[in-house]
């Protein structure tokens, strides 16, 4: 299902990244190499100044003022090198992040099904994180390079054994740099997994606080979380000592090579083989190099953890979407048929099965009139929904066709089928955005009118009012929080916006309270007049609204008809709505209220808790 | 990168609590604490020793022709170098030891005080705050001990150990420092401000671009079913651009920040070399005290960069252990009177003109009195917010009532043992509730003491051993977080196989209002059957079914009890309860 688009590796994929930002790199390591040259020169200078100026009969203040005004050089390149280096990171990671989320939003329905978000969020946050870490640092080492071989030039030249003996050290702290990242790495985990299962267990007793209370099992809670701490406590303490081990040690190595400079160029100086401002040059370059080579221990490390992250990204970027636009796509038509409308929908010996060798649909055929209505009515997990989905194309049927107006769906461009045909899901999810824009969604320039009106259709526009800032108010999450029947209706006015010729309600009115979908019902006939319309309900009063019904059993048509004649002569079809009645009654109980319900012409949508409020005998 | 709101600085009165409380707090490492302190200023130390001894081998050895004066300011180099070392790793031992013990006392502490808590409290406060103290904000603390307690102290002694040194080695080139520290001390004082004000914006937009990036990938369908993919697109390019944006913003401060850092480091050196030089050749200090400076500049300069950035740190551990000692002095409301006594075996519950209100002012209970004898079972129906679980509640002293008592064998619940009253009265609330743990582990949750055998027994009482038994495992089974490997009715198994464990004479009992797995419904059905035999019960009822099997019928409306008797004495009284009745018996015949 999933084949990489190209045998592009990880790091093809970095260096095109990079190819785009060839002239800030550049210009990065440019900016770099200047700050390292005025950085490697002042300890000459200080040399100079000492021996010729101090010591010698030069003017002091010249190689005081040249130092000053490397001073002011320095400066400015420090500050330029990190912006430039911190853009081009931070750019990398705004163009892959937004590559990678319009991917994902390509990819097909059926790829989401199995990914999990979480992962998919930290694909597009940490994991692009770390690569930028490594990036920032691409310009930066290649800077700390050339400072690290400046002086090395100038010392070897200058004194090659005691720059040897001087320069030994260091290495060992680019080697104790990288070595401690390495350690400290999993006992960081470690510590953060025993973090994680303390939380899981502060997270239990408070959720659980009425059977920890009610069977005074606070002791049991209380020693479970005094391991956990015990556990924390041990394993930081084990980190703690892999940093006691390294850290000391990073900071004291440079100091080796400078009593060396001290010991060694002392008696050379008392030898007459070298002056004093060469030893104090010694000096000062030693503890130049300090910081370049911790650096260059952490790049490898964060080198490796990047290689890491970015495959991670490429196996997403590389993933191919199932469902995409035909090369040769064909335009819906326009024009309804002499005589007839738009909106034709046949279904022809449907075949498909989330896993191909379970099909939930086989033999599916069925001709749907433009501007009729069917109903499909049917056990849970007979396929209803698998319907909607194979309508909009988010999978591809394994056998037989499906058409729209004479054209087979794979014929068409994803977003000309998507606009000829809306939804309603039975999870509605609402964007963090105001109410208008919600309604509006599939549309944002509609005009403010046609969102009312089609809130008004949707019997939502009562409860918009009275929001606290109507048709502005902020939903979603972090926004006002609707109930479960609110946020149906405000779905099904953002499906009626979108004016699709065919229209699919699936169980779109399952949340809303039983007496409020009276209400609905007769906005909904308003809305199904002349548009192909698929209800999928399971309340009788919605079923019947629908010109047609059908009863899908087996994956196929088991029976068609209308309700009432189903009702009157189908048995299956009676025991498929009593056991959908029966689900109904496990509506959560907030969303009832205390009206009296309609008797509908089949079942009773009478709860225990209403009938409380409204005494049918009579008090 | 820690940010700091302005509601989590602490004042000067604030800071000075806190110090004291935790200084109080962490008592049993005192002595420990007190060693780490002394390292920490011997380590400081030593890191001033290595400018003074290359001033001295110059001074006095080389400028003085004298190699042994060099060789022993070497040879003291080195002493002083590996003493470092050895330091070095003890203070990091023996902070940590001290810190992590002290988080661990902390998160111990915290925790059981939490639990101390009544219910009230927890109906209050959101899990993801109270989990948050214990998880995130003593993070927080574990930070600062793990990466700046050590560096904030010896970074604030090197500043003034430095300036002592330099005194005493020459007060003209001190003076001389001293024009530009104030630079760098200002300067890192307003980058510490505004790289703050930023980070809080960067932080802010970070959860903005990740709940946009979430909202994309979750509501995938909804988008493709409405081809909104190019402006889903535009939108998260907008949160991702103003994200990139308060990145640069953040690079722009540090940018002039560090330029300036350097140019006046820089400076400085060139400002020591010049003067310092002139002060040579006029003979009043020597060449090594000249390098001696050269080289302490940074000792001065880079503990003030540092302060600067561990500051935020710093404030932000002080925020968190506020927070803690917040919760510490909450005092909980339910707790167990000091002359409590044990509830007798057996008797009636009485309650006696018991009002209730989770918000004073607001009754959601009043004027409730009713008697449940030993071995009845009364059932409590009415309209969700009536009050019929508050009532259930009530009776199991998961509150206390604002008004009233409650009794058991003509004690009050309040002056029981909270022990003996859990032994007495177990709640089985609506979803059986589990913690990650084996099934046999959390049968223990009702009686930690229970032998296998015992745990056993309970089980084989419902009628449910062998469906546990069949598992693979068996009873340690491992159920995951919040039981996720069981199905709804077998967690309600469990569930209700703790009450069985406990064998309580009274039980509470919340019926689930939706339907359970098909499987299991009637293996629910039968164990909450065989539990109910021989005890009080008071069922919050959602289901005719269960109505009908019980003794009497509490009706409870508005607050008060509206209708109690018998199903048949309700019936013939022709009230709301009738109505309820009627209604059922027409949807038997419909279906």
């Amino acid at each position: 299902m999933q084949q990489p688009a190209t045998e592009r590796t990880p790091w093809s994929l970095l260096t095109g990244l990079l190819a785009e930002q060839k002239r800030g790199l550049i210009a990065g390591a440019v900016v770099g190499v200047l700050w390292a040259a005025a950085k490697v020169s002042i300890p000459r200078l200080i040399r100079n100044a000492i021996d010729r100026g101090i010591k010698g009969s030069e003017p002091l203040l010249k190689w005081s003022l040249i130092i000053g005004g490397v001073g002011v050089l320095a400066g400015i390149f420090t500050g330029w090198r990190r912006w430039l280096a911190f853009r081009e990171s931070r750019t990398t990671e705004r163009r892959l992040r937004e590559r990678l989320f319009n991917h994902i939003m390509a990819l097909h329905v059926g790829y989401h099904d199995h990914a999990q978000t979480g992962q998919l969020m930290s694909r597009a946050s940490s994991d692009l994180q770390q690569l930028q870490a490594f990036v920032v640092m691409i310009p930066l080492t290649i800077s700390n390079l050339f400072q690290l071989v400046a002086i090395l030039i100038l010392l070897l030249n200058s004194d090659p054994l005691l720059a040897v003996i001087a320069l030994a050290p260091l290495p060992f702290v680019n080697v104790s740099a990288r070595r401690f990242s390495h350690k400290i790495h999993p006992a960081v985990m470690a510590v953060q997994a025993r973090q994680a299962a303390l939380a899981t267990v502060v997270e239990e007793s408070v959720s659980g606080v009425r059977v920890v209370k009610g069977f005074g099992a606070q002791g049991v809670q209380a020693g479970k979380l005094g391991r956990e701490a015990d556990a924390i406590c041990e394993v930081s303490l084990r980190a703690a000592r892999i940093r006691a081990r390294f850290l000391p040690a990073i900071d004291i190595l440079p100091s080796l090579g400078l009593i060396a400079v001290l010991g060694i160029g002392g008696h050379r100086v008392l030898n007459g083989e070298m002056t004093i401002g060469q030893l104090i040059e010694f000096n000062s370059s030693v503890l130049l190099l300090i910081w370049p080579m911790r650096n260059i221990g952490m790049t490898l490390a964060t080198g490796q953890r990047a290689a890491v992250a970015l495959q991670r990204v490429q196996q997403v970027l590389s993933t191919v979407a199932d469902v995409a636009d035909p090369a040769d796509p064909v335009s819906l038509p326009t024009e309804p048929p002499s005589g007839g409308a738009l909106g034709a929908l046949s279904l022809r010996n449907v075949r498909f099965g989330y896993d191909p060798a379970r099909p939930v649909l086989d033999g599916f055929d069925v001709t749907i009139e433009p501007g009729t209505s069917v109903a499909i009515v049917g056990a849970t997990g007979s396929g209803k929904s698998t319907i909607t989905r194979l309508l909009l194309r988010f999978y591809d049927v394994q056998a037989g066709s499906i058409e729209l107006d004479g054209c087979d769906l794979r014929s068409l461009r994803l977003h000309d089928l998507r606009r000829a045909v809306g939804v309603v899901f039975e999870d509605t999810l609402l964007f963090h955005d105001t109410v208008a824009a919600n309604i509006a969604f599939a549309d944002p320039d509609a005009s403010g009118a046609r969102i009312e009106t089609a809130a008004r259709l949707a019997g939502a526009h009562d409860f918009i009012d009275e929001l606290p800032d109507g048709y502005a108010t902020m939903l979603g999450e972090r926004g006002f929080s609707l109930s479960g029947g609110q946020r149906q209706r405000i779905a099904i006015a953002r499906a009626i916006l979108a004016d699709p010729r065919v229209l699919i309600l699936d169980d779109a009115t399952s949340a809303v309270d039983p007496s409020k979908e009276h209400e609905i019902r007769v906005a909904m006939a308003t809305v199904m007049r002349n548009r192909t319309t698929i209800v999928i309900a399971h309340r009788p009063g919605t079923i019947a609204l629908a010109d047609m019904v059908l009863l899908l059993a087996d994956g196929c048509v088991a029976a068609q008809g209308t309700h009432s004649e189903l009702l009157a002569t189908n048995a299956d079809y009676r025991e498929v709505l009593a056991s959908l009645a029966a689900r109904d009654e496990a509506v959560p109980q907030a969303e009832l209220i205390a009206v009296k319900i309609p008797r509908e012409v089949f079942g009773d949508d009478i709860e225990l808790e209403e009938t409380l409020h409204e005494p049918i005998g009579g008090e | 990168m820690n940010a700091v709101t302005d509601e989590d600085k602490l004042d000067r009165d604030e800071t000075r609590k806190v110090i004291r409380r935790s200084w109080q707090f962490a008592k049993p490492y005192h002595r420990t604490m007190r060693t780490a302190f002394l390292l920490v200023t011997i380590w400081t130390a030593t890191t001033l020793a290595g400018p003074v001894l290359v001033s001295v081998g110059i001074d006095s050895g080389i400028s003085q022709h004298n190699g042994r004066v060099l060789d022993l300011a070497v040879a003291g180099y080195i002493v002083v170098a590996a003493s470092a070392y050895l330091i070095a790793r003890l203070q990091f031992v023996y902070i940590n030891r001290a810190g992590e013990g002290f988080l661990r006392d902390l998160r111990v502490r915290v925790f059981d005080h939490l639990q101390r808590q009544s219910l009230a409290f927890f109906d209050r406060e959101r899990t993801g705050v109270l989990v948050s103290r214990m998880t995130a904000d003593i993070e927080s603390m574990g930070e600062l001990i793990q990466f700046g307690l050590l560096q904030f102290v010896s970074a604030g002694l090197l500043v003034v150990m430095t300036l002592a040194l330099m005194f005493v080695l020459s007060w003209e080139l001190t003076l001389l420092a001293l024009v530009v520290f104030p630079v760098i001390v200002v300067a890192s004082v307003r980058f510490q401000r505004e790289s703050n004000r930023v980070y809080l914006t960067v932080r802010e937009r970070v959860g903005n671009n990740l709940s946009s990036l979430q909202e994309g990938i979750s509501g995938v369908r909804v988008i493709q079913a409405f081809a909104r993919e190019d402006e889903q697109s535009r939108r998260f390019a907008r949160t991702n651009s103003a994200l990139f944006d308060s990145h640069m913003d953040s690079i722009r401060i540090s940018m002039w920040y560090f330029g300036l850092v350097e140019f006046c480091g820089i400076v400085a050196t060139a400002a020591m070399v010049g003067v310092g030089g002139l002060l040579v050749h006029r003979g009043s200090v020597t060449l090594g005290v000249v390098t001696a400076f050269v080289l302490l500049l940074s000792s001065l300069f880079e503990p003030v960069q540092q302060l600067s950035q561990l500051y935020n740190t710093v404030q932000s551990a002080g925020a968190a252990l506020r927070k803690l000692y917040g919760i510490l002095d909450t005092v909980p409301d339910v707790d167990e009177s000091p002359d409590a006594v044990d509830l007798p075996a057996a008797g009636e519950v009485i309650v006696d003109d018991v009002g209730f209100e989770y918000v004073p002012g607001r009754p959601v209970l009043a004027n409730v009195t009713l008697t449940v004898v030993a071995g009845e079972r009364l059932a409590l129906v009415g309209p969700t917010g009536a009050g019929k679980s508050t009532l259930a509640k009530l009776m199991a002293r998961l509150y206390d009532p604002s008004q009233g008592t409650v009794s058991f064998a003509g004690v009050d619940l309040r002056d029981a043992t909270l022990r003996s009253l859990r032994e007495r009265v177990v709640v089985v609330p609506q979803e059986g509730f589990l913690f990650s743990g084996t099934i046999r582990d959390n049968l223990r949750i009702a009686k930690p003491a229970a032998d296998d055998e015992e745990i056993t027994r309970s089980l084989e009482a419902i009628g449910v051993l062998d469906h546990f038994l069949a598992f693979a495992e068996g009873l340690d089974t491992e159920v995951r977080e919040r039981g996720s490997r069981l199905s709804a009715g077998e967690r309600q198994l469990v569930s209700l196989a703790r009450a069985a464990l406990v064998d309580p004479a009274v039980l509470v009992l919340d019926e689930a209002t939706s339907n359970l797995d098909p499987g299991t419904e009637a293996e629910v059905e039968h164990a909450l059957e065989s539990l109910m035999q021989g005890r009080t019960v008071i069922v919050v009822a959602h289901r005719l079914s269960t109505v009908r099997r019980a003794d009497r019928i509490a009706v409870v409306d508005s607050g008060g009890l509206a209708e109690i008797g018998n199903h048949d004495e309700l019936v013939a009284l022709g009230g709301r309860y009738a109505a309820l009745s009627a209604a059922w018996e027409r949807n038997q015949v419909a279906s």
